[in-house]
């Protein structure tokens, strides 16, 4: 890394950690250590952060959890048994005679970061808002900046431009499939002009035919989602008799239940939909005659 | 033959009862195509001495018959197939008509006849005396039907029920012979087991309950077994069998609809509407639908839109729509409802006879109206009974008429009901399509007319009463003679008629049923000022084709200045002047209220009257109480009051059309009020646009303002702010948007005094394409815009052409540039979100042939060929072959001619073969009085051939091909033939030989058909009254009389002379003979008649006989194979019961 840190921040987190290293000599030294790698030092000066970090973090969360912005005592006792350290070790440990006392590391100020964008002042909170609750963002964020161009609000422009977008997509979109795919023409000597999307014969016509296209159905959806008497489009749908290998009389079987319960529910009584085309199919009889 | 006349009852034509039938099909295989199964027939003779039982069975392949187990010699004997043998150079249809009657009178079972001759097996002639039952065992197969059933099999990966493979019966009148073996009577009923053994993932629908469905042993098939236990004609068994969709209708749970997959929904939706149909007629017949339950099955490549059998109905899957759809909801209900009318009558109660038809089409189509007026309101009904009278009103005179209840008398082909025709009416099956389409509606037409005479409650009354007797007949399990009650007859409707009402309608039914034709009135009127009385004149023209002259009560309504008066008139022979007083006098500015019929009082303009007379407007027949066409002549004015101030719809349609010849600025402000009126009928309305652009190009030097409609389309659906924009749609009032679509559709029939589409309009429809705006819109727009496609080709006018240049895009008037950069637009994009029935690829490729016609656009049938191949859906088709049709007329075009009639021969869709035909007749390349170089022999060989043989599976379709014929070149011998080698013919009256009349050029002039022999060679074996014969003399081709004689001969011997097998005959040819001259019904007790003629041939011919014996034996196909033939005993034993038949040979000389 570079030596040159000669940013406050930079002194800030120096500081504190040139304690950290003093704790973790002292500790050494408590233990009987005489001397120490600088190496060594530094991974448990290192580890010693990340316990303390570690603490933090999860007491932060304990706090947070029960919807507060202030740690207490608790919280830190559940994070450390919940790290499993013996809490109740703490008080003696706290008071032991051979302990040594570390001067508290310089006081140097939070360094603060440095804005990106700035514009005009934070809103102070209301009266009603407590003051611990976060500070409002600022205020480009949300305060709607005024342009000087007259938005379309006419109608008549509106209902043009819609019209000559469809039809631009349109146009652009059936030249495309044109140039892409067969076409055919009403004029023999030119065949760009008025291209034609050859005409291709359907397996099953009746179905594109009839069926309406999803772009409907989802038109009709949006438009008269309120009219429509919902359950009614699938209610019979499992009627259909597919045939798989799986037991197809079992299926017969649910599928009358799933009917009659519909149709029950319907119905508010219990009757069941006596159809013999719902009735489940029989077992062929064993005793054959010929 | 037996016309069942009185009330005796029902007299069967057969020599037994049938009482139950089973069908079994066990096995249906897609990919074949083919069916195999058997039925059973439980019959009781009622003949002692019964030793054939002719049953009816076409296309079938017949394996195996079985009479009480034991085996049954057979023949199978269609002489349908082929209508004329021969080579016969003879081509013209009288002949042909004649001989196609005979041979389906030969086959018929309502004169006891059938393709299939089962001989009783001699063991059991004793047990027959005794008249004890007979079970009749037959075991068929079906390859490849070309008719009566048809198989849907789409062409794409995955098991049958995955691909949606389906099958169902259908056919026109009685058809159920196609599929399997019966007596194809409606008159012949019995109670039915019906069981189909089909693919685990699909489902039989059939006729009567469901029992039971039970899987096969390896559980990959299923059997359905269905019962039907009220007596049934077998022309009203029907099946469909398909990967179906399932549906109880929620309101009436044994009512079952069954869709193709993937269209629930739409089913969902398009049978909801059904339990009220139900309800509504189950009200007014006061008795409950007679089935214990009811299906519904929609299907793909429909032979008709309905097809009504007992207790289910065949529909089209196109009716199928989803709650988007406007225009086509309306249509489905009517074609739902119109199937339920025909569960009653048609299904449930079945006819006697052919003759008896129009009774219950004319019941099932008059409750059928009944409901329409409940449902959409008198307004609708009244307008639809006008098109159905003006419909059959145009037909019977452009025809010679329709005949309702036809009488054939003992014999005397004189008395051929229907000599004006060019087919047969004597059966259902040699009937043109469209006659019969028009037959059915002059029926419920003739019904109308029978409750403006009796009363509603009365005629209500006579149809529960048939209704009643025939539930407790068909009660009656073990009653079979009673079984009868359920059909219907003339006589027998008419009799409960007078029981009920107490009236007497003879009159009536003598006029419109028992003879053809409509009246045609004309009147005109003077107001005579001194005597105040109105005088009214009215002609009739009874001497055209198809009209007959009217003798009875006349309804006249005069609307005068203090009122609305009815007068009866008696319109009688030789007056033709009728004197009505008048009730008010002439004034003038009295500002006074002026009362309408309905009691309404108006406020009306009176300046425009003449000073002199009170009369604001005449009516006659105002209730449509007689069918006949009425041109009344009256001012313009008169029209106008009538327009405007009549409440009767019809009224105002007929002043409407009127106004049409009074292009005057009045006209044309009575009709724009009317386009203006909310109140007034949204079909009005439309009717006016249509006649506003008429008068306003009759009136385009003088016209002022902008373009007809325009301000008003403008008005009603453009925005306030920007006219020159659209509002965006919203179809929730469904008068203003039939408004809206039919509007710029008669804009841009305007003309300027250049005669072209104003370039005003044509903009305009252009805008609204343009800013057309479906997204917030509840329903699809896409008719809307089908008839804005519409509207840009009616603005199309004929191209200036200079010196026949060829048509390229550099010379494209730059309108049609825009139209076409529409339509190419529309077309494409069709192909990415396709528009419900591809109602504007429909319209696209229409407005496409306009421009074509109109030289704009190079004329080429290559674009509509694409379209018009299978896989295309059905509307697109329709629209594409209508386009070929048309370029084969005006280019005259013998290769696009050829294509279409191959494709009449091949195509997989029976309705796309029947349409081709019907479209060729309705817009031929030529006429019979036109020279057209496509009139050539090989044309009228094709033909030929393919009425005489090669539409013998579709009744419709060979009808539809003698319709074209017929079109094409007349009644007699096809002018581009050469003439006939025959110079000598024999006439057999006359007893002399003549010189062929076609060989005398006078006579072709004179049209003068030359007959062929099939008259007397029809007589000579006993068939009856068949034919037409307007013809003096009568000519015979020695060579058909000579074969055909000698094959009867053939069979004769076969049948009443023992022979033994193998001597005389192999015995392959014995049981099948694909090919038949003549019926077998040889020797009929009618016969007689004719033998003068039978001696006649057999004195002139006899020593030809053995010879063509021979060569008539090589001609048949030996179907069977040997180990077949081994087991069929044929050994017709010389058993006295043979001997004392009444058929016994009287010919055998």
């Amino acid at each position: 890394g570079s030596k040159h840190a000669t940013t406050p921040a930079d002194n800030y987190y120096l500081a504190r950690r040139r304690t950290l290293q003093v704790v973790v000599s002292s500790l050494l030294t408590e233990a009987g250590f005489e001397s120490a790698e600088k190496a060594a030092v530094e991974t448990l000066t290192e580890m010693l952060q990340s316990y303390i970090s570690e603490i933090g973090r999860s007491a932060k969360s304990y706090c947070e959890h029960t919807a507060r912005t202030q740690p207490t005592l608790s919280d830190i006792v559940v994070t450390l048994v919940e790290m499993g350290f013996n809490v109740e070790t703490l008080p003696a440990y706290a008071k032991r005679s051979q302990r040594m006392v570390i001067t508290a590391p310089p006081v140097t100020n939070q360094p603060v970061t440095p804005k990106a964008l700035t514009a005009g002042q934070n809103k102070p909170h209301p009266s009603h808002i407590p003051g611990h609750f976060p500070e409002f963002p600022d205020p480009h964020t949300y305060i709607k900046t005024p342009t000087y161009r007259e938005p379309v609000s006419d109608y008549q422009v509106l209902r043009e431009k819609a019209a000559s977008q469809r039809r631009d997509v349109e146009r652009a979109l059936t030249r495309f499939m044109a140039k892409t795919g067969e076409t055919q023409s009403l004029f023999k000597d030119d065949v760009s002009t008025f291209p034609l999307i050859a005409a291709r014969p359907f397996t099953v016509p009746y179905l594109t035919a009839l069926l309406p296209s999803e772009l409907e159905m989802q038109q009709m959806e949006e438009t008269d989602s309120s009219e429509q008497d919902d359950q009614t489009d699938t209610e019979n749908l499992p009627l259909h008799m597919s045939t798989d290998d799986s037991g197809p009389e079992k299926e017969n079987a649910s599928v009358l239940q799933q009917n009659s319960s519909l149709s029950g529910s319907r119905n508010g009584e219990e009757n069941v939909i006596d159809n013999p085309y719902l009735r489940p199919v029989k077992k062929p009889k064993i005793r054959r005659k010929k | 033959m037996n016309r069942k006349k009185g009330d005796k009852g029902f007299e069967s034509p057969r020599p037994y009862k049938l009482t139950h039938q089973v069908v079994c099909i066990n096995n249906i295989n897609f990919q074949r195509k083919s069916v195999v199964g058997y039925v059973e027939l439980t019959i009781f003779p009622t003949v002692a001495n019964l030793n054939r039982i002719k049953l009816n069975s076409k296309q079938c392949r017949i394996y195996r018959v079985r009479v009480n187990d034991l085996e049954a010699a057979f023949i199978y004997n269609d002489p349908t197939l082929e209508v004329c043998h021969h080579e016969s150079k003879q081509r013209n249809l009288n002949y042909f008509s004649n001989a196609y009657a005979a041979a389906v009178s030969a086959v018929d079972p309502d004169a006891g006849n059938g393709e299939l001759c089962i001989k009783v097996p001699s063991e059991l002639w004793k047990h027959v005396d005794e008249l004890k039952v007979l079970k009749v065992h037959i075991n068929f197969s079906l390859d490849q039907p070309k008719g009566g059933l048809h198989f849907v099999v789409p062409n794409m990966e995955g098991s049958m029920a995955e691909r949606g493979a389906h099958v169902f019966s259908c056919g026109y009148q009685n058809s159920t012979r196609f599929w399997f073996p019966c007596v194809d009577s409606y008159s012949e009923l019995c109670t039915w087991k019906l069981e189909y053994t089909v693919d685990a993932a699909m489902v039989a629908v059939s006729n009567g309950d469901l029992v039971e469905t039970v899987y096969t042993h390896d559980m990959r098939k299923k059997t359905f077994h269905y019962m039907l236990t009220i007596p049934t004609a077998a022309s009203n068994i029907s099946l469909a069998i398909g990967p179906f969709e399932i549906l109880v209708d929620p309101y009436m749970h044994e009512v079952t609809h069954f869709c193709l997959p993937q269209l629930l929904p739409l089913l969902k939706h398009t049978t909801s509407y059904l339990h009220e149909v139900f309800e509504f007629y189950e009200e007014i017949l006061t008795c409950r639908y007679p089935y214990s339950c009811f299906k519904t099955v929609f299907i793909d490549e429909a032979y008709v839109e309905v097809a009504a059998y007992a207790s289910m109905s065949i529909f089209s899957t196109n009716l199928l729509h989803s709650a988007m759809i406007i225009d086509e909801t309306p249509l489905t209900r009517r074609c739902l409802a119109q199937a339920l009318a025909q569960q009653f009558f048609g299904c449930f109660i079945s006819r006697m006879s052919w003759s008896d038809e129009w009774v219950l089409k004319g019941i099932s189509g008059y409750i059928y109206g009944l409901w329409m007026k409940k449902t959409f309101g008198v307004n609708e009904y009244r307008h639809w009974i006008k098109q159905e009278l003006d419909q059959i009103v145009a037909y019977e005179l452009k025809t010679g008429g329709v005949l309702l209840h036809p009488i054939f008398g003992g014999g005397k082909e004189k008395d051929n009901p229907a000599s004006h025709l060019h087919f047969s009416i004597k059966h259902p099956h040699t009937l043109s399509w469209e006659y019969y389409t028009m037959f059915q509606c002059k029926a419920h037409l003739v019904m109308r007319l029978i409750e403006n005479r009796i009363s509603m409650e009365f005629m209500l009354q006579v149809f529960n009463k048939l209704l009643s007797l025939a539930s407790t007949a068909s009660s009656q399990k073990f009653q079979s003679h009673m079984w009868s009650q359920m059909l219907v007859s003339t006589s027998g409707f008419l009799k409960s008629i007078s029981n009920v009402s107490g009236k007497d309608i003879q009159p009536l039914i003598k006029q419109w049923v028992d003879q053809s034709g409509v009246v045609k009135f004309y009147g005109s009127f003077a107001f005579n000022r001194k005597r105040n009385v109105l005088e009214l004149e009215i002609k009739q023209d009874y001497t055209s084709p198809g009209t007959q002259k009217y003798v009875g009560p006349l309804k006249v309504t005069v609307q005068e200045l203090d009122g609305s008066f009815n007068h009866t008139l008696q319109i009688e022979e030789n007056s033709l002047k009728h004197d009505i007083p008048c009730h008010s006098k002439s004034r003038r500015n009295k500002k006074k209220k002026i009362p309408l019929m309905n009691g309404e009082e108006v406020d009306m303009d009176l300046s425009a009257m003449d000073a002199d007379s009170p009369l604001l407007w005449i009516r006659i027949d105002p209730d449509m109480s007689v069918l006949r066409k009425v041109e009344f002549e009256q001012s313009d004015f008169m029209w106008q009051y009538q327009l405007r101030y009549e409440r009767d719809v019809v009224a105002q349609e007929e002043a409407i059309l009127a106004l049409e010849k009074f292009p005057t600025p009045a006209s044309r402000l009575a009709l724009t009020d009317i386009l203006e009126q909310e109140q007034c009928f949204y079909r009005v309305r439309m009717l006016a646009c249509f006649c506003l652009a008429k008068i306003a190009n009759s009136m385009v030097s003088t016209w002022t303002g902008p373009p007809a409609m325009k301000s008003l389309f403008t008005r009603m659906f453009c925005c306030k702010t920007c006219p020159n924009i659209v509002k965006t749609n919203n179809f929730m009032n469904f008068q203003s948007y039939f408004l809206q679509k039919t509007m710029p559709v008669a804009m841009a029939l305007l003309r300027d005094v250049h005669n072209l589409c104003p370039k005003e309009v044509l903009m305009f429809i252009l805008d609204l394409i343009k800013y057309n705006d479906n997204r917030k819109n509840k329903f699809s727009d896409n008719y809307y815009r089908a008839e804005l496609i519409d509207a840009l080709a009616n603005s199309v006018t004929p191209a200036v052409s200079v010196n026949n240049e060829v048509r390229t895009l550099d010379n494209l008037n730059p309108d049609v540039r825009l139209i076409l950069e529409e339509i190419t637009r529309f077309l494409n994009m069709e192909k990415l979100l396709p528009s419900y029935r591809h109602t504007i690829t429909v319209s696209c490729l229409k407005a496409i042939r306009v421009l074509q016609k109109n030289g704009h656009v190079p004329s080429d049938p290559a674009l509509f060929k694409s379209y018009a191949e299978y896989g295309h859906f059905v509307d697109v088709r329709i629209a594409a072959l209508e386009a070929v049709v048309d370029y084969t007329k005006v280019d005259r075009s013998y290769e696009e001619l050829q294509w279409l009639l191959t494709m009449v021969q091949n195509d997989p869709v029976p309705y796309i073969r029947h349409k081709i035909l019907d479209m060729l007749t309705k817009n031929p390349p030529f006429t019979k009085n036109m020279e057209s170089p496509l009139c050539n022999e090989a044309l009228v060989d094709q033909l030929w051939k393919l009425m005489n043989s090669g539409t013998s599976h579709d009744w419709r379709l060979r009808c539809g091909a003698v319709d074209l014929y017929f079109t094409l070149f007349g009644l007699s011998r096809p002018s581009c033939l050469p003439l006939p080698e025959l110079g000598l013919v024999l006439n057999l009256k006359e007893k002399k030989a003549v010189l062929n009349p076609t060989i005398i050029p006078e006579s072709v002039a004179n049209n003068q058909e030359p007959v062929n022999s099939t008259n007397n060679h029809g007589q000579s074996v006993g068939f009856q009254n068949t034919f037409s014969n307007s013809q003096e003399e009568e000519e015979i081709d020695m060579d058909t009389v000579h074969d055909s004689q000698a094959f009867i001969y053939h069979h004769l011997n076969m049948l009443e002379r023992p022979s033994t097998p193998g001597k005389e005959q192999s015995s392959g040819e014995m049981n099948m003979h694909p090919v038949l001259a003549a019926p077998l019904s040889v020797f009929t007790k009618e016969s007689n008649s004719s033998k003068h003629s039978d001696h006649h041939h057999h004195h002139h011919h006899e020593h030809k006989k053995k010879k063509k014996k021979h060569k008539h034996k090589h001609k048949h196909k030996h179907k069977h194979d040997n180990k077949e033939k081994e087991k069929d005993p044929f050994a017709f034993s010389n058993s006295p019961a043979s001997a004392r038949s009444i058929r016994s040979p009287s010919l055998s000389d």
